[in-house]
């Protein structure tokens, strides 16, 4: 195999966070452009008050060059994680957060914290968070067998984090499976033994 | 852990030996013994590595015994508290326990097989949680803390009684773990 052995478990953080900046957020520029016709897609046009929607990398891009504003999504504000991390606390299952909230906060937090109101506040909430997520996909492990593993709402970078080590846990359950049911058939009146090959 | 050709880990698994007993003589093997016997005798005891076992067994030339690491005292000890048996002192450091055990319940009978099986899968079981835990919080601290962790000397045990395969898991958790971490701790400000 051609890669590497660190990068064969599956993308890096920073691979999905590059994906993630493709995702469509809302800035209002502080300069003026026609429509512009990129192979990814329009953009613009921008006129000054009025809001646009481009991609995350573009608008990280004019944000750093002091080009534009960005409007934070409604889900990246004090109120709306404050929510979500009582419901996160209160409740078994996996608040509904957008799937790729950890990279898009992240990229906002770093690049365009004085547009956020009370950055440092939504920062220890979304660490709060991971850190109620992440027990919670604890106890998910518990529940790991051999066929499937069902954990609603997980964020794509709580699933890359978790991805390799139950994809072979996984495997392993398998091998030590399937032969209690090769030897054993099916009176092994275990849990998930009727599950047919 | 697998049954593949190229896998080295089950090669290695397949080098276990295994305690056999002869039910009939065998001219001019004496050396596999190590004696100066020309003949194996019936009777005689023999460790045979694994590959050699099953076909013996099939036609019926040899008997075996349950190797030590899945002996009844370590069962017990299992169902006790699978979280404090040392596997990798069970079979070798590296060893592959689980694999093992698999050619093991392959080689038995019906009700003893079914028993190891369910055995090798509830210490899989319980102590994949701890693995995980062990693994995250080892990985993040390694770089910032010294691998000073609360769990203390629980934790140094568990981690070197894991063996081959729960290794390879803790090795996985640790990596990811660490990468994002990493990833959190970095800035796209330029």
């Amino acid at each position: 195999m051609a890669l590497p052995q660190p990068l064969r478990p599956g993308p890096t953080p920073y691979e999905l966070e590059f994906i993630a900046s493709d995702e469509l957020i809302e800035i209002s520029p502080s300069f003026s452009m026609e429509r512009t016709r990129l192979i990814h897609g329009i953009i613009g046009p921008f006129r000054p008050p009025g809001k646009s929607k481009v991609p995350l990398w573009l608008a990280v891009n004019l944000k750093l060059k002091r080009k534009c504003n960005i409007v934070p999504p409604d889900w990246l504000n004090v109120e709306y994680l404050q929510e979500r991390l009582a419901e996160e606390t209160s409740s078994p299952a996996f608040s509904a957060l957008p799937f790729r909230f950890a990279e898009i906060a992240k990229v906002l937090l770093d690049v365009a914290a004085d547009d956020l109101a009370l950055p440092d506040k939504i920062r220890s909430l979304l660490k709060d968070l991971r850190e109620a997520r992440q027990s919670k996909s604890r106890d998910g492990l518990k529940k790991l067998d051999h066929i499937q593993l069902e954990m609603a709402n997980l964020c794509s970078m709580e699933i890359n984090e978790l991805r390799p080590f139950f994809v072979k846990a996984m495997g392993v359950f398998t091998k030590l499976q399937t032969d209690s049911q090769g030897n054993a058939d099916d009176q092994a009146g275990g849990q998930d033994m009727d599950f047919s090959w | 852990m697998d049954d593949d050709y190229y896998s080295i880990d089950a090669i290695l698994a397949d080098n276990q030996k295994i305690q056999c007993t002869f039910k009939l003589d065998v001219p001019n093997l004496g050396y596999l013994e190590g004696g100066e016997e020309k003949d194996i005798k019936t009777n005689s005891k023999i460790q045979l590595p694994h590959w050699l076992a099953p076909t013996l067994l099939y036609q019926d030339w040899v008997d075996f015994a349950i190797p030590p690491p899945f002996s009844l005292r370590v069962r017990k000890a299992l169902n006790a508290e699978p979280r404090h048996v040392r596997l990798s002192s069970l079979v070798g450091g590296g060893g592959q326990w689980y694999s093992f055990g698999r050619m093991i319940v392959e080689l038995l009978q019906e009700p003893q097989s079914e028993e190891l099986a369910k055995v090798l899968q509830q210490t899989f079981h319980a102590r994949l949680v701890d693995l995980m835990d062990q693994a995250q919080n080892f990985g993040g601290a390694a770089g910032s803390m010294g691998g000073a962790v609360g769990s203390g000397d629980v934790g140094d045990d568990f981690r070197e009684g894991l063996e081959g395969v729960e290794r390879e898991l803790f090795t996985l958790a640790q990596d990811s773990a660490r990468a994002t971490k990493l990833w959190y701790e970095s800035s796209d400000k330029k």
